[in-house]
């Protein structure tokens, strides 16, 4: 390479290396009066999207609430909503552009087990909160360091829920049938050992996502004669699984999750195919006043839990940066602050933001309650004291049976 | 805007790689390789394993290009007296197979689930500026390939190649190991795409089989046609305009008003398609009418291959 | 035991009577036109939401619906054919079909993401009411499968007269076997390519619809058979009309067979090693003593 080629190449990289400091230096300084950025990663399309679009409102309702009350410190905070597509390769690029580019203090949405599985690891490596609304019992086991709060009940607890309430639908012999997600092995062998443990017995299947024919799925399940079928997919293959059990002239009872057993699936199959399948259903706290004032704000009559979830998510980051000492705002703050907010036993219980934060700038204990539930975290992460709802399919309708 | 700018051109030299392989298995060597993203993949997962079981990066990248190399060589001596639409065929399935066996053996590769949190190498020491190493260490290797690759063909072993490449049988006469040399530039370009697939997997952090499709290929072909078949610096220079083409799209597309990830993402899909339909239309003289590339043997290809009936295209010169 | 074998068979007969009509499309066009013709898959999508918007928006009745399929992919097939591949076949090199091929391959890919642009990714099911399967003996089969079959064994006879009866079909036969003489004789290619890769696209079309119906349709539709369609094609012989059926309904077959030893995910690997072993073994396929369109 010529002497001047060389002088050129050498200015160049300094010039790149020049601009790239200039930038780092330049956020720090913004971060005095710019507004605070929380992340949320939401499935806006694809197969896990029935919640997504309720999601994002509930989330922007927290940031108008939040902000119109004086904000954080001061400064007013900023949702940035990404699409994971429902599926985990586009989250991972969301995270990375929510935590290398838009240095986010916290990420909420974040539904699917798969998703959530696939981001963790960048959340905690980059010292950012993840809400997360997934059920997988392997996502609190990672070594996040206190990074992860789940709001949603465990993939464990679903399951110990939907075995003994197919036990005392008087079922001997369960069958399940889901596609691969980090939680179907757990599924299978959780309702299994209930089965077992009252006389009777339960195997499992886990098939492809993305077929368009489950028949020889459906056969296979049918050959061992289960009186019930766990389902354990999303809409799209659950809707397809469904018909299928219906061509094969199963009779017998069918139970899944409100994942995938929900208003979408009964719009997208015909009656006679899911009717009188039952859904397990995380209840939001729906007797609260957050809860009513949640729904009555957004126009409807009732709302899931999981977008109550990523309202909340919402909240308990921000509550959490204005209770913070030294006024720092970065993720660890998110960490270290969510549970001197959520769960004080000496806070004074709320469950209005308004009132929550203005406690939570003064110094004051508090004590938020949510939409979504009392937020209780246990010291891996999980949430404690969930309700759920068991509802079944009537005529093209979910009805609910039962609340527990 | 600047990370962006520095993720944008590590991809670049990502997708330079693997066009640099298949310039070398293709342009060179005329064994065209449809099943290149299934060794992306199997690099990818190589690396992923044998870091998150402990061994340091440089031994996970070199066992990722061998593994690579190794199952190429395997391939092709499987079919090695398959030419033309046949190999592609061959070949597109194989990397299929892998992604399936990537699916289903989730007790190795965590099945769709993936694998997350793959270490990214010195991160923690770079911090901030860990983009930019990562850049630099990229485009780097796409050097080192690429110089080694020109040193490589323009030895006696890249005469003898394009001289197979031009006329297997008037060069087996003439004595050149053509089984040999077949295998030596099948599985080379196979190793690149496995060490692209390593550099890949801990640039993302994540890796699933979903992500190893077809798509990139076509991607990859588009690069190669783009720069010209048969020359490395084609190779390089296709793959960054292959990149600029698919930020120019996210762009045009971002600007349409209303529309959803999903549709952003097929459109981009769909320009990178149709941009490579074009170039193949532009192209007068298909892959080996390049008069710098003068192998000494200057036989017309066969048609008839060993047996196999293949038709002489319909042509519409009538 | 015996039970199952024989409900696989069935299942695998469902299938390979699907798969024969892209299969037949794939062989006819190679056949005249020389290359291997990949977007055969896309037509087949084609077909299929051509008959599901027939037969959700217009509420046409089943052979319409068909009809509706088959022109649709047809027509589409001819478009794309003119517009993205003849330019390339035209510098006839001998490279030339194995170029055409990765085109055709980037031409499906493009029309698969403008079905993803316009209809979205998700699964789109007809209109028909849903049923319990059939129960002959032991063995489990659907009624719209069952339909299905009956409509691909009558199409397949029909084309076996069209090729045999028709001047146009012996027109297509003669260009296959010899394009100078075919000239010669007065026959156009040009319009014979055409007319070829309509009916062979048509046919995968209405093989989608009839997919559809019983199932689904998504963008990928095609695309997650194109394996399996080859298979059948190449196992037949690649340039033999009643091969391709043959070959189809054994893929099916032994795909579904498969599905005792193999894991469900692994079926389209039994497609892959019967393409790997005939193309090795037996590069003219289990017919390889036919040779053009000739029966």
């Amino acid at each position: 390479m010529s002497k001047i080629d060389r002088r050129n190449l050498l200015r160049a990289g300094l010039g790149a290396g020049g601009l790239m400091l200039s930038s780092n230096l330049s956020s720090s300084w913004a971060q005095q009066n710019d507004p605070i950025q929380i992340g949320l990663i939401i499935p806006l399309t694809g197969a896990t999207s029935q919640f997504g679009a309720t999601m994002g409102q509930a989330a922007k309702i927290a940031e108008t609430e939040i902000n119109s009350a004086g904000g954080v410190r001061g400064r007013p905070i900023q949702i940035v909503i990404e699409d994971d597509q429902s599926n985990p390769e586009a989250a991972v690029r969301a995270a990375h552009k929510l935590i290398d580019v838009d240095k986010v203090v916290a990420i909420g949405g974040s539904y699917a087990s798969a998703v959530t599985s696939a981001i963790a690891p960048l959340c905690w490596e980059g010292r950012t909160v993840l809400f997360t609304s997934s059920g997988a019992d392997s996502i609190t086991k990672l070594p996040h360091q206190g990074y992860i709060f789940r709001t949603s009940p465990t993939v464990t607890l679903q399951g110990t829920r939907v075995g003994d309430f197919a036990v005392k639908l008087g079922a001997k012999k369960m069958f399940f049938l889901g596609p691969q997600t980090p939680f179907a092995q757990s599924y299978i062998d959780i309702i299994s050992s209930i089965f077992k443990a009252a006389g009777g017995s339960g195997s499992g299947l886990i098939y492809e996502d993305k077929k368009a024919s489950y028949r020889s799925e459906v056969d296979q399940a049918l050959k061992e004669s289960p009186d019930v079928i766990v389902l354990g997919g999303y809409v799209p293959d659950t809707s397809v699984v469904l018909k299928d059990l219906y061509r094969a002239g199963f009779s017998g009872k069918k139970v899944g999750f409100s994942f995938g057993i929900n208003d979408a699936l009964t719009k997208a199959v015909p009656a006679e195919a899911s009717n009188g399948a039952y859904s397990l259903v995380p209840s939001a706290s729906e007797n609260s006043e957050a809860y009513k004032h949640l729904v009555e704000k957004m126009k409807l009559s009732h709302l899931d839990s999981y977008s109550c979830q990523v309202y909340d998510h919402v909240v308990l980051a921000s509550l959490a940066l204005a209770h913070a000492p030294s006024g720092k705002v970065d993720g660890t703050a998110v960490r270290d602050n969510v549970r001197a907010i959520s769960q004080d036993s000496e806070g004074k219980r709320t469950d209005d933001v308004v009132d929550a934060l203005k406690l939570a700038a003064s110094g004051a204990h508090v004590n938020y309650d949510g939409p979504s539930g009392a937020l209780e975290f246990a010291d891996n992460g999980d949430v404690k004291g969930v309700f759920f709802r068991y509802e079944q399919v009537e005529e093209g309708k979910l009805v609910v049976r039962k609340v527990g | 805007m600047i990370s962006y700018l520095v993720f944008a051109g590590t991809i670049a030299g990502f997708y330079a790689l693997l066009s640099l392989g298949l310039v070398m298995t293709w342009g060179q060597g005329g064994m065209v390789n449809l099943g290149l993203v299934g060794f992306v993949g199997l690099g990818a997962y190589a690396s992923a394993l044998l870091s998150a079981a402990g061994a340091p990066i440089w031994l996970d990248w070199s066992a990722a290009a061998v593994l690579s190399g190794a199952v190429g060589v395997a391939l092709c001596f499987v079919v090695r007296n398959l030419r033309g639409d046949y190999l592609a065929i061959v070949t597109l399935g194989f990397a299929e197979i892998l992604r399936l066996a990537e699916t289903n053996e989730k007790w190795l590769t965590n099945g769709s689930d993936g694998i997350s949190g793959i270490v990214a190498p010195l991160k923690g020491y770079f911090g901030d500026w860990f983009a930019l190493f990562y850049l630099l260490l990229t485009w780097t290797l796409v050097a080192v390939a690429a110089f080694f690759l020109n040193w490589l063909l323009r030895s006696p072993f890249g005469r003898a190649l394009r001289a197979v490449r031009d006329d297997e049988q008037v060069a087996a006469v003439a004595g050149k190991s053509v089984l040999r040399l077949k295998l030596q530039a099948f599985g080379l370009g196979a190793a690149l795409s496995g060490l692209a697939g390593a550099l890949y997997a801990h640039l993302t952090s994540f890796i699933a089989p979903d992500v190893f499709i077809v798509q990139l290929t076509i991607y990859i072909f588009l690069a190669v046609a783009a720069g010209g078949y048969t020359r490395l610096a084609g190779a390089v220079v296709g793959s960054i305009a292959l990149v600029a083409l698919l930020e120019v799209t996210r762009f045009v597309a971002a600007v349409i008003p209303g529309l959803d990830a999903v549709q952003v993402a097929s459109l981009r899909e769909f320009a990178i398609a149709v941009s490579l339909i074009v170039v193949m239309q532009l192209r007068p003289d298909g892959a080996f009418g390049l008069t710098n590339e003068r192998s000494g043997f200057r036989g017309s290809r066969p048609i008839q291959d060993l047996g196999q009936r293949q038709k002489a295209v319909l042509d519409d010169a009538s | 035991m015996l039970t199952d074998v024989l409900q696989y068979l069935v299942n695998g007969l469902i299938v390979g009577a699907l798969i024969a009509l892209p299969a037949l499309g794939l062989t006819l066009i190679f056949s005249v036109l020389g290359f291997v013709n990949f977007s055969i898959a896309a037509q087949l999508t084609a077909g299929a939401y051509a008959g599901w918007l027939a037969n959700t928006l217009l509420h046409l009745p089943l052979i319409a619906v068909l009809i509706c399929s088959f022109v649709v992919a047809g027509a589409l097939g001819v478009v794309t054919d003119r517009i993205a591949l003849a330019p390339i076949r035209r510098k006839s090199t001998s490279q030339t079909p194995l170029m055409v091929a990765i085109a055709s391959i980037a031409l499906n890919m493009a029309l698969e993401n403008a079905y993803r642009f316009y209809f979205g990714s998700g699964l789109n099911s007809f209109d028909m009411p849903i049923a319990r399967d059939m129960k002959i003996g032991a063995v489990r089969i659907g009624r719209q499968q069952l339909h299905n079959l009956e409509i691909a064994i009558g199409l397949a006879v029909l084309l076996a007269l069209f090729f045999s009866l028709t001047r146009i079909g012996k027109a297509m036969r003669a260009v296959a076997d010899n394009v100078d003489l075919a000239r010669l004789k007065g026959i156009e290619p040009v319009r014979l390519a055409n007319l070829a890769t309509f009916i062979g696209m048509g046919l995968a079309g209405i093989g989608g619809a009839l997919l559809a119906i019983d199932t689904s349709v998504d963008p990928s539709t095609g695309s997650r058979l194109i394996l399996l369609i080859f298979a059948g094609s190449v196992v037949g012989g690649l340039t033999s009309l009643p091969g391709a059926v043959v070959g189809a309904l054994s893929m099916g077959m032994i795909g579904e067979l498969g599905l005792l030893v193999l894991p469900p995910v692994y079926q389209s690997l039994t497609a892959f090693v019967a393409i790997l072993v005939t193309l090795l073994a037996r590069p003219g396929g289990i017919f390889s003593g036919a040779t053009g369109v000739r029966r």
